[in-house]
């Protein structure tokens, strides 16, 4: 169903190569398909948003990109590496371990551990993945949560945090293993209204580094100020997507139906 | 002999065989739960993974668990041991009795309490980059067992008023004592009433020790040994976040 992939996606933008490069990407539960060949590149520094309607597959699309969703067909390119199904041919695929340790995700509920300590939630992963000693680790974990606005609240375990205060520990966690992307799942989707704009001003400060960042919201005003690239999905296909001005200038009526509903 | 001639004083005098026996009741129990736990966790993995290997483990779930104590004891003990052509001391028998019957009955309780854990915790791991072994070991076995302990517990208490069975196979414990209380002195009511209440203190005792871990295993922890065990890494983390940033813990 290539022909309802907008050609925009295709295109490469900004200068180097890809960071992300997801091409004929289907994904299906059983008999249902829920992405239907989605092709997507994310330039480095770029800031994509992808938004669209429940069920649209937008999550299950975000997920298959450091392969918590492993797609039935099609290529996961990260940094120039093959880590799907392949395009057909022969080609070798990378470890599913080295990927997700260039690709950081934040998800929709946090996702703590419960039982650590927001300091351990950080450093016990860089513990495990960086081989790192605990000393070291616990000094990258605290500046981790100084970057966050958090490192008081070290001592706290995440059912003394705040909702806002959890996501940020979960961006502070994602951040201190220096991925070279970073995946959003609807990250203040869990959050109560007035909690929604600390996390926002953590990702934008992170925006303004350059990190290069794959986001999934439905904050469209948030969208529509940090998306270098915006991508309207339904039904598990890309309907339209554009750069900067894409949410006045989107053409397509099933695009500007959604967003007349939601804006 | 009446009702009216009861001797309580045989019980106290044979204070110090009653608690020899509860003390190879409890030595044979906690290294039979230690042992279940571990081969609990394997069955309940082997259970919930692919299928060749799933099928045995809920074959051995089956059938240990349909097993009666009596039985396995004497079928360790006596027909295993003919077979292999060893002879196991009474402690080993009571030991791997044990062990294959409990075992089945903890990789259910570990089964239900790993499918307890939120899925987002694994994939949390996993996303971080995690080996997936370490992201059981230190993310999701650490929360399914202390949704388990509760049933761990009991468990354990099972195990002790099972010892009461090793009997059969000559071990001196609670139950040994007071048959030989009662075979001298014909007191049945004394003997049986106080290997009774050996095995109702040790189930308090029991039941206490899992509360105490219980509470240590909560977040935040609560209770005076969990505090200590914790105290270390607090002054730690206090350390970290002084030198790192000046700044000073909030309050709990």
């Amino acid at each position: 169903m290539t022909e309802n992939s907008s050609p925009e996606a295709d295109r490469p933008r900004r200068g180097g190569a890809a960071v992300v490069e997801l091409r004929g990407i289907r994904k299906s539960y059983g008999a249902l398909e829920v992405l239907h060949g989605v092709d997507l590149t994310v330039a480095p520094g770029e800031h994509v948003v992808i938004f669209g309607p429940s069920g649209s597959g937008k999550s299950t699309l975000l997920r298959t990109i450091n392969l918590l969703e492993e797609p039935n067909a099609g290529s996961v390119r990260v940094l120039g590496v093959e880590y799907g199904p392949g395009l057909g041919g022969k080609q070798k695929r990378g470890s599913a371990l080295v990927l997700r340790r260039h690709v950081g995700m934040v998800f929709q509920q946090f996702n703590l551990f419960p039982h650590l300590t927001a300091l351990d939630n950080i450093s016990r992963p860089l513990r495990s993945v960086k081989g790192v000693s605990r000393s070291e680790a616990d000094d990258r974990a605290a500046l981790a949560l100084q970057r966050v606005g958090l490192l008081n609240w070290a001592a706290h375990y995440p059912a003394q945090l705040s909702g806002g205060q959890s996501q940020r520990v979960a961006i502070a966690r994602a951040l201190s293993l220096d991925p070279e992307v970073m995946l959003f799942d609807e990250p203040t989707s869990a959050l109560d209204p007035e909690l929604v704009g600390e996390v926002l001003a953590v990702m934008r400060l992170l925006a303004e580094s350059g990190m290069t960042m794959v986001i999934v919201t439905h904050e469209l005003n948030f969208a529509r100020e940090i998306g270098d690239f915006n991508v309207f999905m339904d039904e598990g296909v890309i309907v339209e997507s554009g750069p900067r001005g894409f949410f006045d200038s989107c053409a397509n009526p099933r695009t500007k139906q959604f967003l007349a509903a939601v804006l | 002999m009446t009702l009216a001639y009861l001797n309580w004083s045989l019980a106290w005098d044979a204070r110090e065989q009653f608690l020899h026996g509860l003390l190879r009741a409890v030595e044979v129990s906690l290294l039979a739960i230690a042992l279940s736990v571990l081969v609990g966790i394997l069955l309940a993995l082997a259970r919930m993974g692919k299928a060749p290997l799933s099928w045995v483990a809920a074959t051995y779930v089956n059938i240990f668990r349909g097993l009666p104590m009596l039985v396995t004891v004497l079928w360790v003990y006596f027909g295993v041991a003919l077979i292999l052509g060893l002879n196991f001391t009474v402690f080993q028998a009571g030991v791997i009795s044990l062990t294959l019957l409990y075992s089945a009955f903890i990789s259910e309780i570990y089964r239900s309490a790993l499918e307890a854990v939120p899925r987002g915790q694994r994939e949390a791991g996993l996303a971080l980059g995690m080996h997936p072994v370490r992201v059981f070991a230190r993310i999701v076995l650490p929360q399914a067992t202390k949704i388990a302990i509760p049933n761990i517990g009991s468990m354990l208490i099972g195990m002790i008023k099972d010892t009461s069975i090793l009997t059969v196979i000559g071990m001196v414990e609670v139950t040994r004592v007071a048959q030989d209380i009662d075979t001298e002195t014909y007191q049945s009511f004394v003997a049986y009433t106080a290997a009774a209440g050996v095995y109702i203190l040790a189930a308090f005792g029991v039941d206490f020790l899992f509360r105490a871990v219980e509470r240590s295993l909560s977040t935040p922890p609560q209770g005076r040994t969990a505090n200590a065990l914790h105290s270390r890494r607090r002054r730690r983390v206090e350390q970290v976040v002084r030198t790192v940033g000046g700044a000073q813990l909030e309050a709990p």
